[in-house]
């Protein structure tokens, strides 16, 4: 594989538009809370095209992984919040606790469903998240269907300011961080032999496995890289954020829906799409919250059926073809 | 003591599990048909448990009659989401129509949801009981129950003695041969496709007389998941297969739920379907064909 010079230029536009919401934050504070919305939405579409995009293959129970990354902080922090000095290594063992888990829960279920092509893989997935919720209550682990409060860890381990600071401001900045470390480790998958095995899998699975292509290997690194950026979006948009977590809202269904919608509205398998699908879906919903309250997915799902039907490849895989041949061919990937 | 209960709660299971079996033959068959998941069937369910309850708190009429309306309900909206979105869909990969049919879940739940509310429901229907000595059973689950075995019966006759029938499972067999020989595939694929959202649409009648508390428009995500474990157990592809697979369901839903109901420090109810996802997956790893027939 030879180095092409600019290799790497497409993800100016994708880096771009991140630092653009960081600063417009920064520059409009009362405009915040609008940036931590759209970046939880660029994000989490940013997380699921690794593994929609790339594969093909729809992950209905995608947000147990979202989920167990928010276990993976909300524990973390309760369990040390009496350890003395612990400060900021709460916070890193908290992220590497919500990485570790969703990338364990990835592991065993992508173990049974990976073998499992297109509709068995989907009816294997669709549970994971209720199945997974059920575990937690049924079991009585992890303090069962009462959920985890953990305010006060978290203003005992960083004091009252900081704590308000980590919720308020921190938690979006590492939101914005997590969105774009997905979008350049997904244009290190592109371009690398991880990113051709896939393509060839997602036009032909029994082609590429032919012509020697271990495909399950892949689908395994795709399936894992995804489930972790998604622990890390929980740990961070989720729990740092909220500071509780309770089972029925972690494992909600309504996240996988919304990140369906954001892949496809932006394109799927593409680098741009998530930012310009979860910016897109991100804005009409704050539109929609204030003219008509309670319809986003009745509008957004007809536009779903609309788009698979008429227009499957989205926004950023209708511009690419526009582009191609142009000087900016390189900057929308 | 416990003999007695597991027995009971083992007859409920069965009463249980046929009308299960028979809100899983729609799946089943639009799956052996055209090729489709439907993602969205829980929905389709939830369009039947609504309209038993209008007929029954509206118009005063006894559930039953609430059958013909939920059948022509369900087949209209079969016929109208086949010819807008599905029959574009037939040659597309398998995550069009995936996300297809679970947008039009969504809508149906978001539609409900304007009209009814989204708080939960019920309807109370007396019909008397039955007294079996270890449980008893209402008339009304009892209906509900024969009412879904008559409705498998029925499928299995339409399939087996009727022209239309035998036309499709003739698509199922070689879509290309029954063209060659004047089938219109089309055809065959819409009305399966109707027939299997009408039985589902109607499933959600039976189930209401069984259950007919918890009526909510989001009821139906519960079901899509039981649906799939139940169809995957019958071999995804056969209805007759989904109906026993559903007695088979019913059974162990009851009996688990009453083995861990004596384990202190767990919730039995939430375990119970946490078990019913892990047999999904212990079924798609070692038998994805279903438990009947091997192919």
């Amino acid at each position: 594989m030879s180095a092409r010079p600019g290799k790497y230029l497409a993800l100016i536009p994708v880096l771009a538009a991140y630092l653009g919401m960081f600063v417009f934050g920064r520059v409009q504070p009362d405009m915040w809370q609008l940036v931590a919305m759209l970046a939880f939405y660029c994000c989490l579409g940013q997380a699921f095209n690794l593994f929609l995009g790339m594969t093909g293959y729809v992950d209905f129970g995608y947000v147990a992984f979202v989920g167990v990354g928010t276990y993976g902080m909300a524990l973390t922090l309760s369990r040390l919040s009496g350890v003395e000095g612990i400060g900021f290594g709460a916070l890193v063992i908290g992220l590497l606790a919500a990485a570790g888990m969703s990338a364990m829960l990835s592991i065993a279920v992508g173990a049974v469903a990976l073998r499992l092509r297109g509709a068995y893989f989907a009816i294997a997935t669709i549970g994971v998240n209720e199945g997974f919720r059920y575990f937690i209550e049924g079991a009585r682990i992890w303090n069962g269907s009462e959920g985890i409060i953990f305010s006060k860890d978290l203003r005992a381990i960083f004091g009252r300011e900081t704590a308000i600071a980590l919720s308020t401001f921190w938690a979006d900045v590492f939101v914005i961080v997590i969105g774009a470390s997905a979008a350049v480790v997904t244009l290190i998958y592109m371009r690398s032999k991880i990113g051709f095995a896939l393509t060839a899998l997602r036009e032909d699975e029994d082609a590429a496995k032919v012509i020697g292509i271990f495909v399950t290997k892949y689908k395994i690194i795709a399936f894992i890289t995804s489930a972790v950026f998604a622990g890390l979006l929980g740990a961070t948009a989720w729990a740092l954020k909220l500071t509780y977590v309770y089972p029925p809202d972690a494992f909600e269904i309504h996240y996988t829906v919304e990140a369906i919608i954001i892949v496809m509205l932006g394109g799927a398998g593409t680098l741009l799409g998530p930012v310009v699908g979860g910016l897109l879906y991100g804005l009409s919903k704050y539109w929609l919250a204030i003219i008509l309250p309670g319809f986003q997915l009745l509008i957004f799902a007809p536009i779903i059926l609309v788009i698979i039907v008429a227009f499957p490849e989205g926004t950023v895989g209708y511009l690419k073809k526009k582009v191609r041949g142009t000087a900016l061919e390189r900057y929308i990937v | 003591m416990f003999a007695e209960q597991l027995a009971g709660n083992l007859i409920q299971g069965l009463v249980l599990g046929s009308i299960y079996g028979m809100a899983t033959m729609g799946l089943s068959m639009i799956f052996g048909v055209l090729q489709v998941v439907n993602v969205g069937h829980g929905a389709f369910i939830m369009i039947g448990a609504f309209t038993t309850m209008t007929v029954f708190t509206k118009l005063g009429l006894n559930p039953i009659f609430a059958i013909p309306f939920a059948l022509v309900i369900g087949m209209a909206l079969g016929f109208l989401f086949y010819y807008v979105v599905m029959q574009r869909l037939i040659k597309a990969p398998e995550l069009a129509s995936l996300l297809a049919t679970f947008s039009i879940g969504i809508i149906l739940e978001e539609t409900v949801k304007l009209t009814f509310g989204s708080e939960f429901r019920g309807f109370n229907w007396e019909t008397g009981k039955l007294d079996l000595g270890v449980t008893v059973l209402p008339y009304s689950k009892l209906i509900a129950a024969g009412g879904s075995a008559l409705v498998a019966l029925l499928l299995y006759l339409w399939y087996h003695k009727t022209r239309s029938g035998t036309a499709v499972r003739s698509v199922i067999e070689d879509s290309e041969g029954a063209r060659v020989c004047g089938i219109n595939v089309n055809w065959a694929y819409a009305l399966s496709f109707a027939l299997g959202i009408g039985l589902t649409v109607t499933s959600g009648v039976f189930l209401t007389m069984f259950i007919p508390v918890g009526i909510n428009p989001y009821m139906g995500g519960g079901y899509t998941v039981k649906a799939f474990v139940i169809a995957v157990l019958g071999g995804l592809a056969s209805p007759y297969g989904a109906f026993f697979g559903g007695l088979i369901f019913g059974l162990m839903e009851n009996g688990s739920y009453t083995i861990l109901a004596t384990i202190k420090g767990v919730e039995p109810f939430a375990l119970t379907r946490f078990f019913s996802f892990v047999t999904l997956l212990v079924i798609l790893l070692i038998r994805p064909t279903g438990l009947f027939k091997s192919q």
